[in-house]
């Protein structure tokens, strides 16, 4: 009988981790690899998929095995045996337990140490939230974009700071995840190994717009990232690039610039209307206002408080003056 | 005289009265109320994320629906449930006439209906939209129902502190003759870990919620970074509370479990001692994990590690308890009544919640799954597959006490049917949403995860169909269903030794107690009742 228990056992256990070690190894429940971080990232979520695996399908048979096992038999009034307990059972289930616990602890702690170690000469690149739209900066150019362009290879540090609420900054085909927490600048490290494009999220809720706050990262070779770099710099001026760059298209619809949001007036329809908003304003100031001060004045049927009000800081005069030109020379 | 008794019974439950039984039906029923309201809530949700487009509801729209939905499933069903199940149990399982404070207790929930009318009005005042979490400075710059909802929130609290000084002063002051600690039913153990919990917590979310109330219509400045404030402040104290009102809304739910397979494996329970404590090794554990909501804050580095650990101890009390059911259950003689269905579903689905929280507590796999559809698959694996059966296999264990009625035990089977397959079918496919990018709390998102979302949507229309059998079930059976012995399941708490529905005052005579709860099969345990056939069984 013993011997029996003891082979049954033996079956069962090897049935377990083979079944762990499968779902682990063969499961695809993970985005790309894009990033050093990834790789680390994924090699503890399997040995987590795996022990997790073994742990459910213990359990679940047990408790299957139990229902078809010991059900009452028709007729059968009696109890069950008076067991109250067992202390060396509760001491393995107790034991063991907290032993995983300690060596998935361990490697967790040890992965983590991996990946926030920065690597050698970091670019730093500005990362900045705001409702509804992610701005890049990068600091050796004066550049800022909404699309996020990295070269291959090339260790990173995102340094993630807000203008208004709290977002978070998540790229998911790399496995980082930091918030954007106004007063605050957070750093991220990784390294992209990926060439390719994947998706930029906003993880945490910010407002009306929180699911389209959304943006990419190009992932792609040194020499790419320079034509891309230098491309960008001379485009700096052009009020086409501004209206795309300050992330205007996230809230606003402007058929040129083919963005297609609702959460604010459409702009398309702004140069009909502009000259008659308010008295005495001409439509060229009544639209830099709006950029500026953008409560002053509330389209009809659209809430106020949503625009930022920080454009003052962040374009020259100049600039304004050739975005509003811009936004009522549309076709 | 009947149909005048009858009468009279029925305008009780709509007025003042300071019979703990009384009271327990009023939170039982108010809050199944405002679980149907939060599920319609939830319908909408996924209705609108049935589609990859926002075609439903606006983004502003569907943070308010969003936001409402989770409050209300917590702060008005789950908690205020469980202290239902608490207020009518405690006094009759300690063989006590009435809990400690009765007019306390009747205030305790009648402050529940206008809070609950609050949150209500919220939304019509431009509703809260800043998600349950109502993290700061979102919070302080939404709409005016905004403090409306943290009044309400605030109002709960003080209700649940309330009924927290009631239940420990009752179970420490007025148990029956004989009725030691360690011969506690083990609910009342979980009720005891809990109101530990409520008592030491909640103060704490009622500051913050203060202070957010203040810096909207005072203009104080305790979160505006501008003016020296801090935001990351206001997720300390709410994780402080919200994270242990998770074991607050999962301790009374293992509790009811502990005393369902007991009786319907006709065993004693297994490792009654290592249950009860850890119970309790939970509650203290609890106060000391809340910044593991807190990893991609940007908190200071070296903090994150004690988090981690605290946070993956508590699995081993829970995987105690997990493996203490399943030896109970084992060479049982199982009956598999509607409510035994119910305790069975809730540790298998509660065992997935429980295996993703290790996942979450892992910081660098929580980097990436954190706030993403991973979250909201544990979250509701733990509190729908957990608390939400757990409440079910209550309802239908104490009904018979409550009422004097049985259920009709057929639908009972077929609402659980329902409801185990739209968990899953709901939640399942969440986790891989989450995994491969999908972040929690948008009214749009990406074309490639439609399938996943698609499953879910046609899962929650399971769940939200699988109450209708039960609503049926209970009015019907309530009204007209077959008379309920005093003990129709031969159990061996006390709470089945006097009549259902029990008297005024609960028992004839103080029973003295000289066993423990569940002594089945034991040439010591007091006779079964000589028991009407059960209904069911």
């Amino acid at each position: 009988m013993r011997e029996r228990t003891l082979f049954f056992s033996a079956i069962v256990g090897i049935v377990l981790i083979g079944a762990g070690f499968a779902v682990a190894t063969q499961a695809n429940l993970m985005p790309p690899e894009a990033s050093t971080r990834a790789v680390a990232v994924d090699q503890l979520f399997r040995i987590l998929l795996g022990i997790s695996t073994v742990i459910f399908l213990l359990v679940e048979g047990a408790l299957v095995f139990a229902v078809i096992r010991f059900r009452r038999q028709a007729g059968d009034d009696r109890p069950g045996p008076a067991v109250h307990g067992n202390t060396s059972l509760e001491i393995l289930w107790t034991l063991i337990p907290a032993a995983i616990v300690v060596v998935i602890g361990l490697y967790s702690f040890q992965v983590l140490a991996a990946i926030e170690v920065p690597g050698l000469g970091p670019r730093v690149i500005e990362v900045v939230g705001r409702q509804f739209s992610w701005q890049f900066r990068y600091p050796e150019t004066d550049l800022a974009t909404t699309e996020l362009h990295l070269p291959v290879g090339q260790p990173v540090v995102f340094q993630i700071s807000s203008e208004d609420v709290i977002h978070s900054f998540w790229v998911p085909a790399f496995r980082a995840k930091l918030d954007a927490t106004p007063g605050q600048i957070s750093e991220l490290v990784m390294t992209p190994i990926e060439i390719g494009r994947f998706p930029i999220r906003c993880a945490e809720l910010c407002g009306a717009g929180h699911a389209v706050m959304t943006s990419e990262v190009v992932v792609e070779s040194p020499e790419d990232f320079a034509a891309w770099l230098a491309e960008q710099q001379a485009m700096a001026n052009d009020p086409a690039q501004i209206f795309l760059t300050m992330g205007c298209g996230a809230c606003h619809t402007l058929a040129s610039a083919g963005t297609t949001a609702t959460i604010g007036p459409p702009l398309d329809e702004m140069a009909a209307v502009a000259a008659t908003r308010l008295p005495g304003l001409t439509a060229q100031d009544y639209v830099v206002q709006s950029i500026l001060a953008p409560d002053d004045f509330i389209a009809p049927g659209f809430p106020p408080g949503l625009m930022p009000k920080t454009f003052s800081q962040r374009l020259t005069p100049d600039q304004i003056e050739r975005l509003a030109a811009f936004l009522l020379d549309q076709p | 005289m009947t149909t005048a008794s009858a009468s009279v019974s029925w305008r009780r439950y709509f007025w003042w009265n300071t019979d703990h039984k009384v009271i327990g039906v009023q939170y039982i029923v108010t809050s199944f109320l405002f679980f149907i309201l939060g599920g319609a809530l939830a319908m909408l949700v996924r209705s609108e994320l049935a589609t990859p487009a926002t075609d439903l509801l606006d983004g502003s729209t569907f943070n308010q629906v969003m936001t409402n939905h989770g409050t209300l499933m917590i702060f008005l069903w789950i908690l205020p449930v469980l202290a239902g199940f608490g207020n009518y149990l405690i006094p009759l399982m300690i063989g006590a006439r009435d809990m400690a404070f009765p007019r306390l207790n009747a205030l305790s929930y009648w402050i529940i209906p206008p809070a609950g009318l609050l949150m209500i009005a919220s939304f019509f005042a431009g509703g809260a939209e800043a998600g349950w979490t109502a993290y700061v400075p979102l919070s302080i710059g939404g709409p005016p129902g905004q403090t409306l909802w943290a009044l309400s929130v605030m109002l709960l609290g003080i209700s649940g502190i309330f009924g927290a000084i009631n239940f420990l002063t009752t179970v420490i002051m007025m148990r029956a003759p004989g009725l030691t600690f360690w011969r506690l039913p083990l609910f009342v153990w979980g009720m005891i870990a809990t109101s530990l919990l409520i008592l030491t917590a909640t103060p704490v979310l009622t500051s913050g919620l203060i202070m957010v109330a203040l810096d909207r219509v005072v203009g104080t400045h305790f979160f505006t970074v501008t003016s020296g404030g801090d935001p990351v402040l206001w997720q300390n104290l709410f994780w402080f509370y919200s994270h242990p009102a998770v074991y607050i809304m999962i301790l009374p739910a293992m509790g009811i479990i502990s005393e369902i397979f007991p009786v319907f494996a006709r065993k004693p329970i297994f490792g009654y001692r290592m249950i009860a404590m850890s119970s309790m090794a939970i509650a203290v554990l609890g106060l000391t994990v809340w910044a593991h909501h807190m990893f991609t804050s940007g908190m200071d580095p070296r903090l994150r590690v004690p988090y981690m650990v605290s946070s993956m101890v508590i699995a081993v009390p829970t995987g105690i308890k997990i493996f203490s059911w399943l030896a109970t259950i084992w060479y049982g003689k199982l009956r598999f009544t509607t409510s035994m269905l119910f305790a069975l579903g809730f540790i298998s689905m509660f065992l997935i919640g429980g295996l993703t929280g290790i996942f979450l507590a892992a910081i660098p796999v929580d980097l990436h799954v954190h706030d993403t559809y991973f979250v909201v698959a544990h979250l509701h694996f733990v509190l729908f597959g957990g608390s939400v059966s757990a409440v079910y296999a209550g309802l239908y264990y104490w009904f018979p006490k409550i009422t004097g009625r049985m259920l009709d035990e057929k639908i009972g089977r077929t609402h659980f049917a329902l409801n185990f397959i739209g968990t899953n079918l709901a939640y399942l496919p969440m986790f891989i949403a989450g995994l491969m990018g999908m972040p929690r709390r948008v009214a749009a998102y990406d074309p490639s995860f439609t399938s996943y979302n698609q499953w879910a949507t046609l899962g929650a229309l399971i769940l939200a169909f699988s109450t209708m059998p039960f609503l049926y079930n209970t009015i019907v059976s309530w009204a007209r269903g077959p008379k309920a012995a005093a003990n129709p399941w031969q159990a061996q708490t006390l709470e089945w030794r006097t009549s259902s529905p029990p008297p005024l005052e609960n028992f004839s005579e103080i029973p003295i107690v000289t066993g423990g709860p569940y002594d089945y099969g034991e040439p010591s345990a007091p006779a079964a009742e000589p028991a009407a056939a059960p209904a069911a069984g």
